[in-house]
């Protein structure tokens, strides 16, 4: 089996260099067979962009998408400088 | 001197899946603030179609936007026509210079731009070595000595310094320390120090954390979308300004 820190660092460069996401805020941990993916984006798109974006640069392993939707409020009270 | 009211956000990351969101997110903007502040990844890829969503977006405000361009949105080499587009659309985008932004009586100073990284001081990149490292090393120095240029220059009641990468680490908390030298550069901490500033705003560290100061007691604020959690932070600028 491949080494998962090699893994780890593939899906990681794929998902900042791949057109379809370019994300570099996605934290990936490999564990024996299992991906998982940790992280914020903006729309339920996105985050099933690197989903497929990681299957494919770990093929034969099992992907956990953790990756969630960044919730935004409204501004909270100023901060006097 | 009256207080000043800054509105700041960074790494919006607009695009056509999300069109139209954001800008809901800025209505009634007016009555929180005077000025809105853009630190950079206005894209995700830095295309002209997400050009043009982040123009629609920002543009048409009922107060001034001051940006900058943030690493992503140099990724499709379309860094200028993107800058050209929220130009058109009324939108002030620094590309290492300054704005004064005269606001009912009181000027508002905004000098910046992208920045870059390299590291912090001690554990940091020097001119040294390969082509490659100086060209890396110079390009941020190259950036620090144009900030400094453009604050000494500024004229102004309260001076902000606006940017993409981080000018401390303190605000980088959360972030893994190994990619800190790709995150930001004390050079510009440096710069605003020499000049004097009563604010750096940056983003890029999204796992990193609001608050910090440079070695020269600035307030520095990192907006980053995920750390702020809001859809701006708004600061207020009270009594002296630096000079």
């Amino acid at each position: 089996m491949e080494t998962p820190q090699y893994v780890a660092a593939r899906i990681q460069r794929a998902l900042a260099e791949d057109e379809r996401t370019n994300e570099l805020g996605i934290r990936v941990d490999v564990r024996g067979d299992q991906v998982f993916l940790r992280g914020q984006v903006s729309c339920e798109e996105r985050r099933h962009g690197i989903e497929d974006v990681a299957r494919e640069a770990a093929p034969g392993l099992t992907v956990h998408n953790e990756v969630q939707l960044l919730e935004v409020s409204d501004p909270g009270e100023e901060e006097h400088l | 001197m009256r207080a000043l009211r800054i509105a700041a956000v960074a790494d919006i990351h607009l695009g056509e899946d999300i069109r139209g969101h954001y800008r809901k997110k800025l209505e009634g903007i007016e009555h929180r603030a005077e000025v809105l502040l853009v630190g950079g990844d206005l894209t995700r890829h830095g295309t002209i179609e997400e050009g043009q969503v982040v123009a629609d977006e920002l543009g048409d405000l009922p107060i001034p936007v001051v940006a900058v361009l943030g690493n992503h949105d140099y990724h499709s080499d379309a860094d200028r026509e993107i800058a050209a587009m929220l130009r058109d659309a009324g939108i002030i985008v620094l590309d290492d210079d300054a704005v004064v932004i005269p606001l009912d009586g009181t000027r508002l100073g905004v000098a910046g731009g992208k920045g870059f990284g390299g590291g912090f001081a001690g554990k940091c990149a020097s001119e040294f070595g390969e082509p490659e490292t100086k060209a890396f090393v110079r390009h941020t120095k190259e950036i620090a000595e144009r900030w400094r240029h453009a604050l000494k220059n500024l004229e102004a009641d309260h001076r902000v310094v606006l940017s993409h990468y981080s000018p401390v680490k303190d605000t980088l908390a959360g972030e893994p320390p190994e990619i800190y030298p790709f995150l930001g550069s004390y050079l510009l901490a440096e710069a605003a120090d020499a000049e004097g500033a009563d604010l750096i705003v940056h983003g890029h560290a999204h796992l990193g954390t609001e608050k910090g100061m440079t070695p020269g007691g600035i307030r520095v604020r990192n907006v980053a979308l995920p750390v702020i959690g809001h859809s701006y932070v708004v600061y207020c600028l009270d009594g002296e300004g630096v000079h």
